[in-house]
């Protein structure tokens, strides 16, 4: 018995862990398992983006806790013995990946953002962010299954290939427990529109700014590249001029755009974490030394006030 | 171990007192991390403290204790160096400390301490709650929670941003991508918490001083059954590295017209 | 010899370096600005019984000790050097004046609510003809009855404007000589203590400074701090307190000045380096990070001393003469390390350079340290 398993939120979380899936599926020379909750229309398009399997995990009656599964899907690891469960990094899947883990007993390698098959060992090098993102640590799992939780975006979606799902090749867990835990309700936290992490293009707010109304610099750029806004952990999450939703950083949004431009952002190891992998990275910030032109590809030494409206006035003529 | 026999409103009422674990870590302070002339991390000169989410995690189970009455012990796993760290944790606001000591106890990896921190919760200190904080400030594994929630057998929410307790079950509003998830709990039950769950306070003076009063309980390893073995291994730890060739531009107007050209060659221009 | 703080002191020192970079960095050059007194900073400070760190916890003090004391005012002072003095000479003087020298009921009184920072005190013995002279002050306290009449007129009193606790020296006996001075406290609002308005200074300006008249100030004998003629000693031992706060002040300033000097000389790039790699920079930074160091252990260790129950007048005069000189002389280094930047005000080493000034001239002139010094030495 063999396998490498993925398990996801949504179909965006699995068709991404199936693209790494595939590739180390393929390595061990074992088949891929789709695990989807109650969506089995997502369980089926799995098997067209590279499943050779899936899995419907659907409740008795209502949506509930998450954990309802935990017992089936502990008992299916131990009946079927995979070498390797992926699971998207999500709040919840944090929670219940670190769970499963436990009642396995095995070692889960958390926020994993890159994994390395060991042709030597037949394992797979996991590589994680450690001390606030200054550090890489990488580990390998002693215990079989190894485990990983997988930040949303870490891989590009696997493409759907042409049609190949069979009817045997989902299946169903139906909920076999109850869960101690009761959801009373869900409160909406705010009004979000768009995932930054899907825009090709963003403009991140930084501490340059000296108010909150300045932000409207930002977002005439991003109007103008057709971008979104962004901003670092201070201006997000302490000063509250943009959404946490759009905060970019180690403790928010890790985004892979292909351009990204920071005005006024210093560029902290966190910030910057958040977006290592951008295709070009662009800041714009009156100190010289400032460590975001250590990471970046372009940058322009100057008063992000005097600047970005000759940015503006530049491209505008460009279009 | 005597409970202290602080009143909260609900006692009032006749509802029971809450006892309340918080484990919290010694960890490295990043802020101290140098690096070297080659880049990599140079850990010569670096200062400890608690974790920063373990702060919150400490002043949130202080705050219930000042609602609902009872008592708050904080309990931590580490190597004999993190004696500065209990005594900072009672300076917070706990009532007493339980502290699993051993050299080795520095290095273990999530499965270990849960299953050290569950050991000693069962055997030294009873409890209504346990918080944790959603992961430490170093490894950041957020996991060390819920699994040790799992070898208590009870149930768990993590990433709650609001508690409140009442009648044997906790009320957690729990943060999820999108909105927040108001779960209900029965007691006993474990939760991590993110830091808006509440802001640390600064211990004035006395509070430091009154901390070496406090109750400490020892946990060496051999009151333990054997630390499990690791279940994950690591291979190295290196300086995170992210570095490009900046090419400059000075905020001329024709040096403006070079960044857009330099933009346009790179393709990224739609 | 164990030069390792204790686990508390090093917790403490955290924990005020927190507070310090949380509430008083961040409102320093306005309060220097507006010479404002911040009253909700140090509402805050007495919340955490930081304004009567040394005194037991029974007269509503913190039940630390002196070192401690002294790291706090350090801390403090690094990022507000006029915060850190008020801290220091309310603690170091008022409070500790009269914990030594009151009597019960004085103590239950006045220094309850100044060690709880409800009160703020005052150390009213300097004159416009009585400095370093300080047998020449003209202030006298005539006896009538069961009282004193006090005339006469103090002046360059710290917190003279805004206190509720005057601790005044003058005149009870001129004819005796050094044992003809008493020490009185006196509450604010006694008919006759005039508080002067506020003198505008160079710098520390957010500590109020002021005049403190006395005219026909009637004063009950319970009020005398101490016994009759005492006032000169009384006053002597303030100063020793003093002192080392006004070191532990000039080492906060100090190690300001070093950390500016840090971060900017690595941040400016002039002819292709940071000017950190050039030695005329890094040398007095060198200098600056040396003469720290000296200035802090010199500080600590009369600390120590007075809590250890030894004497520590000439190490506290040495601690104050030393650190003070250095924190003016590094402060300016400070400011010629940031060129035109350190001389824009907004920049934090030019308010620095003008707060040190005032370290070598108050609690005794650097002149009058090395009267103290020479005297106890050449003995």
């Amino acid at each position: 018995m063999a396998g490498v398993w993925v398990l996801g939120e949504n179909r965006e979380q699995l068709f991404e862990l199936l693209s790494i899936g595939r590739s180390l599926a393929d390595r061990y020379g074992t088949t891929l398992v789709a695990f989807a909750f109650q969506d089995a229309q997502a369980a089926r398009d799995c098997i067209a983006h590279g499943a050779d399997r899936a899995v419907v995990l659907k409740y008795k009656g209502q949506e509930g806790p998450l954990d309802v599964f935990l017992p089936a899907i502990v008992e299916e690891v131990k009946g079927k013995d995979p070498d390797m469960l992926l699971i998207a990094s999500t709040y919840k899947l944090k929670e219940l990946a670190a769970r499963i883990a436990e009642r396995l007993k095995a070692g889960l390698c958390s926020d994993c953002i890159r994994l390395v098959f060991n042709e030597g060992e037949k394992s797979v090098e996991m590589e994680r962010l450690m001390y606030g993102g200054s550090a890489i640590q990488r580990v390998v799992c002693l215990s079989r299954p190894a485990m990983a939780t997988i930040p949303p975006g870490t891989f590009e979606k696997a493409e759907a290939g042409s049609g190949r799902v069979k009817e045997g090749d989902v299946d169903e867990i139906v909920q076999t427990h109850e869960s101690a835990v009761t959801i009373l309700e869900r409160k909406v936290r705010e009004r979000e529109s768009k995932d930054i992490r899907e825009a090709r293009t963003v403009i991140c707010v930084g501490r340059g700014f000296e108010k909150k109304e300045d932000i409207k610099l930002a977002e005439e750029l991003a109007t103008v590249l057709r971008g979104e806004i962004a901003g670092t952990r201070p201006v997000t999450e302490e000063m509250h001029w943009l959404p946490e939703s759009r905060c970019i950083g180690l403790s928010g949004i890790q985004v892979r755009p292909d351009l990204y431009i920071g005005l006024g952002v210093s560029g902290q190891i966190q910030h910057v974490t958040g977006l290592r992998d951008a295709k070009v990275i662009c800041a714009v910030n009156r100190d010289a030394n400032a460590p975001i032109f250590g990471v970046s590809d372009l940058g322009i030494v100057g008063d992000l006030y005097d600047v970005v409206p000759k940015l503006v006035d530049e491209l505008k003529k460009g279009l | 171990m005597q409970r202290p026999s602080a009143l909260g409103p609900y006692q009032k009422q006749g509802i029971p007192m809450l006892d309340i674990i918080v484990c919290f870590k010694w960890v490295v302070d990043e802020a101290f991390i140098r690096r070297t002339s080659s880049g990599d991390l140079d850990f010569s000169s670096v200062d400890y403290k608690i974790s920063e989410y373990d702060r919150n995690a400490i002043e949130a189970a202080v705050r219930l204790r000042e609602e609902c009455g009872g008592s708050v012990t904080a309990v931590t796993v580490g190597p004999p160096e993190a004696a500065k760290g209990v005594k900072d944790a009672l300076s917070r606001g706990p009532d007493r400390a339980v502290f699993a000591e051993d050299p080795l106890f520095g290095g273990l990896d999530p499965s270990q301490t849960a299953a050290v921190l569950g050991q000693v919760i069962s055997s030294k200190t009873p409890f209504n709650l346990i918080i944790c904080g959603e992961g430490s400030g170093d490894v950041y594994s957020q996991q060390t929670g819920p699994r040790l929630a799992e070898f208590l057998g009870i149930p768990c929410a993590a990433y709650v941003q609001k508690l409140t307790v009442k009648e044997g079950r906790v009320t957690a509003e729990r943060k999820v991508e999108g909105f927040i998830e108001v779960d209900s709990l029965p007691l006993p039950a474990l939760v991590t918490v993110l830091p808006d769950i509440a802001t640390p306070r600064i211990p004035g003076v006395k509070d430091t001083l009154m901390a070496s009063k406090k109750a400490v309980i020892k946990v060496g390893k051999n009151e333990l059954t054997a630390v499990p073995p690791p279940l994950l291994k690591t291979k190295s730890v290196r300086a995170a590295r992210v570095e490009r060739e900046c090419e400059k531009f000075t905020a001329e107007v024709e040096d403006i017209k070079r960044f857009v050209a330099a933009l346009q060659k790179r393709g990224v221009l739609k | 010899m164990n030069f390792q703080l204790t686990e508390e002191q090093e917790l403490i020192r955290k924990n005020i370096r927190e507070f310090a970079a949380k509430y008083v960095e961040p409102i320093a050059a306005e309060i220097d600005e507006n010479e404002r007194h911040p009253t909700e900073l140090f509402k805050k400070l007495a919340e955490g019984g930081w304004m009567g760190i040394p005194i037991p916890t029974q007269y509503g003090g913190s039940g630390a000790d002196y070192l401690t004391n002294a790291i706090v005012v350090e801390e403090i002072s690094r990022s507000c050097s006029s915060t850190g003095f008020t801290v220091s000479i309310h603690v170091g003087i008022a409070c500790m004046l009269i914990l030594l020298f009151g009597n019960e009921e004085q103590k239950k009184k006045y220094l309850v609510p100044l060690a709880k920072g409800e009160h703020m005190g005052a150390f009213v013995l300097t004159e416009p003809g009585a400095g370093t002279d300080v047998m020449a002050a003209t202030t006298t306290a005539a006896k009538d009855g069961d009282f004193y009449v006090l005339n006469g007129t103090k002046t360059f009193i710290s917190n003279g404007p805004l206190a509720d606790t005057y601790l005044v020296f003058c005149w009870t006996d001129k004819a005796a000589g050094r044992k003809g001075m008493s020490s009185f406290i006196i509450p604010r609002g006694t008919p006759g203590l005039i508080p002067g308005e506020h003198f505008h200074k160079m710098g520390l300006r957010s500590s109020q400074t002021s005049e403190v008249v006395f005219k026909d100030c009637r004063v009950h004998k319970d009020n005398l701090l101490g016994k009759e003629g005492a006032g000169l000693t009384n006053a002597m031992t303030g100063f020793d307190h003093g002192r080392v706060g006004i070191a532990a002040q000039s080492v906060g300033i100090l190690q300001a000045a070093l950390d500016e000097s840090i971060r900017y000389s690595k941040e400016r790039v002039q002819m292709g380096n940071p000017i950190a790699r050039h030695q005329a920079i890094s040398w007095m930074i060198a200098d600056m990070a040396t003469d720290l160091e000296a200035a802090r252990f010199l500080t600590y260790h009369a600390a120590w001393l007075k809590d250890q129950g030894k004497p520590f007048s000439k190490e506290a005069s040495m601690a104050k003469l030393f650190a003070a000189e250095k924190a003016m002389h590094h402060t300016i280094k400070a400011v010629q390390i940031h060129g035109g930047y350190g001389y824009i005000k907004g920049a934090k080493v030019e308010r620095l350079m003008r707060d040190a000034k005032i370290t070598e001239i108050y609690e005794g002139t650097s002149e009058a340290q090395r009267m103290v010094i020479s005297g106890n030495v050449l003995r």
